[in-house]
C-alpha cells in the first residue's frame, strides 16, 4: 500500500468523523426525544452508503478509502452502546431496548436497500 | 482566618462557551488564580437549561461536551469585588450571582454562632480530591462526621479546577490531581452544624469552610416550610432574588426517571429562567449511611444537587413544582440571593448587593 493510500485513509477518515459530529449535533440539538436520533441516523445512513458501495462492486483501494476509512469513521458502534447504557441508567428501559432493536433492524434494511439499488 | 463579611461569586454558563478562542471556564479560573482567591471551584453539571430553555444533558455523547458549568469563588468582600471587575470585563453569556457568606480559612476558630445561622446553616468544606483525614479520604471522613452530628444531609461535588487557600489546583489527565478542590455541601440546623464544625477541626489539617444562611423547606419529603416570601425589591429598590437547592439521589425516581431529571423537565416546561443539576460522587441524607455508586450496578446511587435561581415570585412557582415531585424524597432549601446579573445580548439585574432582613 502506498503512502498516498495511507494519507487518503487518514484524510477521509477525518472527514467521516467530522461529518458524523456535524450531523449528529444538528439532529441532537433539534430533537427533544429521549431516543438518541442523531446516532441512529448516522449509523443507518452509513449502513445504506456502505451497502450501496459494495453493490457497486468497488475494488481494492477505492473500497478501502470510501468504505473502511470514510464510512468506518462516520458510523459509531461505541456511541450507540454508550448512549443505550445511559438510557438504561436513567431507567428509560423501553427506549434503551427500542434503541438497540430499531438500530439493528433499520441498519440491516438500509444496508440491503443500498446493495439492491 | 475568620471572616464574617465574605462574598460567594457564582457563575453559570456552558462548557463550550469561549472568549477570545479560550474556554470561558479556563478564563474565569485564571482570574480567580490571579487574585489568589481563598476558595474557587469549577463544577461540571449533568443536566440543565438557561434563559433560552435549551436543554443541555450528558445523555447524548455528541452534546455532552456542552454541559452546564458552574464556577464558585469565595473570599473577603473586597477581594471578590476586585476579581468581579475582571470577571465582568469578559464578554460572555451566562448568569452571575453574589451571595453573602462567612468563611474560615487555614484554621477553624470557635466563634459565637451568629443569630442568622441559628435556624439552619449550609456548611461547605473545600477539600482536596485525594486529601486524607482520619485514615480515609477526607470527603468520606467528613460525611461520616456530619451524619454522626445529626446534620440533615451532605453531597460531595467534584471540581475540575479551582483554587484552595490561594493556590491554583487544576485537574489534568496525567496527574494524581491530589489537591484539586471538591465541595462537601452540608445542610442542617444551626446547632448541629456548629457541632460538626467544631468536631471537624480535629480532622482537617488546613480546613477551608464557608457558612451560609439557608431555610430548610423540605426534608425526606416532609414539608417544613414554604420558601420565605421575599419582596421583589429591597427598601432601596434593588432587586432581590432567591435560590432553591434540591438534594436528591440518582436512585430515586419520578415518572420513570431519576427524580432530578423529572424536576428539570417540569421546570423547563414552566417559565423559570434556568436550572442546573450537579451530580455528586458521595453523600447522604437522613439516617441511611453515606454512599456513592456501586460496582456493576446499572442504577446509580450518587447524590444530585439541583439549583434554581430566579425572582422570588417565580421561585414561589418553582417551589410548587418541586414540592409536588418531592413528596417522598429530597431535601429542599431556600436562600436569598442579594445580586444577580444575566449576561448576554440583553443584561438583566445588577450586581449591587440588596439588603433585606427576614
Amino acid at each position: 500500500m502506498s503512502a498516498w493510500v495511507w494519507a487518503g485513509v487518514a484524510l477521509l477518515g477525518g472527514a467521516g468523523a467530522v461529518a458524523r459530529f456535524v450531523i449528529d449535533s444538528l439532529i441532537s440539538v433539534r430533537s427533544d426525544q429521549a431516543l438518541p436520533l442523531g446516532t441512529l441516523i448516522v449509523n443507518v445512513s452509513g449502513a445504506f452508503v456502505l451497502g450501496l458501495l459494495t453493490g457497486l462492486n468497488l475494488m481494492g483501494n477505492t473500497l478501502l478509502l470510501v468504505g473502511t476509512a470514510t464510512i468506518g469513521a462516520y458510523t459509531t458502534f461505541s456511541t450507540w452502546m454508550l448512549e443505550t447504557h445511559r438510557l438504561a441508567e436513567d431507567r428509560a428501559h423501553r427506549v434503551a431496548v427500542v434503541n438497540v432493536v430499531l438500530s439493528l433492524v433499520a441498519g440491516l434494511v438500509a444496508a440491503a436497500l443500498g446493495r439492491a439499488i | 482566618m475568620v471572616a464574617a463579611d465574605c462574598l460567594k461569586l457564582t457563575t453559570y454558563f456552558g462548557e463550550r462557551d469561549r472568549v477570545d478562542g479560550r474556554l470561558l471556564g479556563d478564563a474565569l479560573l485564571d482570574i480567580y488564580a490571579a487574585h489568589r482567591l481563598q476558595a474557587s471551584v469549577l463544577l461540571r453539571g449533568t443536566v440543565g437549561f438557561g434563559r433560552a430553555h435549551q436543554l443541555h444533558t450528558d445523555r447524548l455523547l455528541s452534546l455532552s461536551e456542552d454541559l452546564p458549568v458552574v464556577s464558585v469563588a469565595v473570599d473577603r468582600r473586597d477581594r471578590i469585588d476586585a476579581a468581579l471587575q475582571d470577571v465582568l470585563a469578559v464578554k460572555r453569556r451566562g448568569l452571575v450571582t453574589l451571595e453573602r457568606a462567612r468563611m474560615q480559612a487555614g484554621a477553624l476558630a470557635a466563634e459565637p454562632w451568629p443569630e442568622t445561622l441559628a435556624e439552619a446553616t449550609k456548611l461547605t468544606f473545600y477539600v482536596g480530591r485525594h486529601e486524607r483525614a482520619g485514615g480515609q479520604p477526607a470527603f468520606v471522613a467528613l460525611c461520616e462526621l456530619l451524619q454522626s452530628c445529626g446534620v440533615a444531609g451532605a453531597a460531595v461535588l467534584l471540581g475540575v479546577d479551582g483554587t484552595r487557600l490561594g493556590e491554583r489546583r487544576r485537574a489534568a489527565f496525567f496527574s494524581a490531581n491530589t489537591a484539586v478542590p471538591m465541595m462537601v455541601i452540608a445542610v442542617g440546623s444551626g446547632d448541629r452544624i456548629s457541632d460538626a464544625l467544631t468536631a471537624s477541626a480535629e480532622l482537617l489539617t488546613a480546613p477551608l469552610v464557608t457558612l451560609e444562611r439557608v431555610q430548610v423547606c423540605k426534608r425526606d419529603g416532609h414539608g417544613l416550610a414554604t420558601p420565605h416570601a421575599l419582596p421583589g425589591v429591597d427598601e432601596h429598590g434593588l432587586a432581590l432574588w432567591q435560590k432553591l437547592m434540591v438534594h436528591t439521589s440518582e436512585a430515586t425516581s419520578a415518572a420513570g426517571q431519576p427524580l432530578h431529571l423529572e424536576i428539570v423537565r417540569r421546570l423547563r416546561a414552566s417559565d423559570v429562567a434556568g436550572a442546573t443539576s450537579l451530580r455528586g460522587i458521595w453523600g447522604f441524607h437522613g439516617a441511611r449511611p453515606p454512599h456513592g455508586d456501586r460496582f456493576l450496578s446499572l442504577r446509580r446511587h450518587v447524590p444530585v444537587v439541583t439549583t434554581v435561581v430566579d425572582t422570588p415570585e417565580r421561585i414561589g412557582r418553582a417551589f410548587e413544582i418541586i414540592d409536588a415531585l418531592t413528596h417522598e424524597h429530597g431535601l429542599v432549601t431556600s436562600e436569598m440571593v442579594p445580586a444577580v446579573q444575566a449576561l448576554g445580548d440583553a443584561r438583566h439585574g445588577g450586581l449591587r448587593l440588596a439588603r433585606h432582613h427576614y
